[in-house]
């Protein structure tokens, strides 16, 4: 019996003393489970949990989304070209919504973007060879007192600015005081 | 001290006159029967922590603890699964304390539990048993 051999042990007063501590603990912990439980109650009842609602439909929704995959009519294969997802959408393999870019003012497709961006920006080999290319020429056209803007044998003129803007030398402008400042 | 063995937990639910088994029992004064039951020792207990002012502070200590850990938002989530299964207007608070009381009991942290247990007989030390 786990009380005597409990009793033999410990002295009578400690476990007494650990007895009424777990009682008191007990008693604070169901007197705060009452306040909870009473103050969900009046929220339940006075309808203050917005939320409720929107809930259910989430859950219902989401049993649905989960019924449509299980469906085998929704597989790739039988639908051909498209995916249907969970809410029963297609979408095509490149994303075509269109917009331009922020860079060169493009009108540019969105799956196609991210390729366009590196040349752009002057990412990719061959944007970086464009680059190394005009910033010396530019450099070797300022030295002999030419001004930049008028060097442009390649195609995007948006880019040369861009580039003579972090060009040391033509930004020598703004830097009055003599130091070249790392872009 | 009581004569009663003490762990002895007297029924404290229904006033003296509802204990009575047989109504042709002749009629004993209620006075003498209260006398006759001596406080046990968690009644002294608690009436100690009350009257101190202890037994409110551990109530918020473990209260503010509880709601750190996430305990409260835990049981208040049950509530809110509970009435949507119910229904809002047929709630009542009786349900929500049986939903959430073992959940509630089987889920505080151990370093809370030990936190409060320790406070708690602190106080039985200092209160000299």
């Amino acid at each position: 019996n786990m009380f005597f051999v409990t009793l033999v042990k410990f002295p009578m007063s400690i476990v007494v003393c650990v007895q009424l501590a777990l009682h008191v603990f007990g008693d604070l912990l169901d007197s705060i489970t009452v306040d909870v439980a009473s103050e969900c109650h009046r929220i339940a009842r006075l309808g203050l949990e917005r939320n409720l609602d929107e809930e259910e439909e989430e859950l219902r929704l989401s049993a649905q989304a989960r019924a449509r995959i299980a469906d085998p009519s929704n597989n790739v294969e039988a639908n051909g070209k498209y995916v249907v997802d969970i809410f029963g959408q297609t979408h095509p393999p490149v994303a075509n919504e269109i917009f331009d870019c922020m860079n060169c003012g493009r009108s540019i497709m969105a799956g196609r973007f991210a390729p366009h961006l590196e040349k752009c920006m002057g990412k990719g080999r061959k944007a970086r060879l464009k680059a190394t290319r005009s910033s010396t020429a530019a450099q070797n056209r300022y030295s002999r007192g030419s001004p930049v803007s008028t060097y442009s044998p390649y195609s995007s003129t948006a880019s040369i600015n861009r580039l003579s803007n972090g060009n040391p030398r033509a930004a020598t402008g703004e830097c009055s005081n003599g130091t070249v400042e790392e872009p | 001290m009581s004569t009663k063995p003490l762990f002895h937990k007297t029924n404290k639910s229904l006033p003296g006159k509802f204990r009575r088994a047989s109504i042709k029992r002749p009629p004993t004064p209620d006075a003498e029967e209260e006398q006759d039951r001596e406080p046990t020792l968690q009644e002294i207990i608690n009436i100690k922590l009350i009257e101190s002012g202890e037994k409110e502070k551990l109530k918020e200590l473990l209260r503010e603890r509880l709601i750190e850990c996430g305990w409260r938002d835990e049981m208040k989530t049950l509530c809110r699964a509970f009435t949507r299964k119910k229904g809002r207007e047929n709630v009542t608070v009786d349900d929500l304390v049986h939903v959430i009381t073992p959940k509630g009991r089987a889920s505080v942290p151990d370093s809370v539990k030990a936190e409060l247990l320790q406070r708690i007989r602190a106080f039985l030390q200092t209160a000299a048993l």
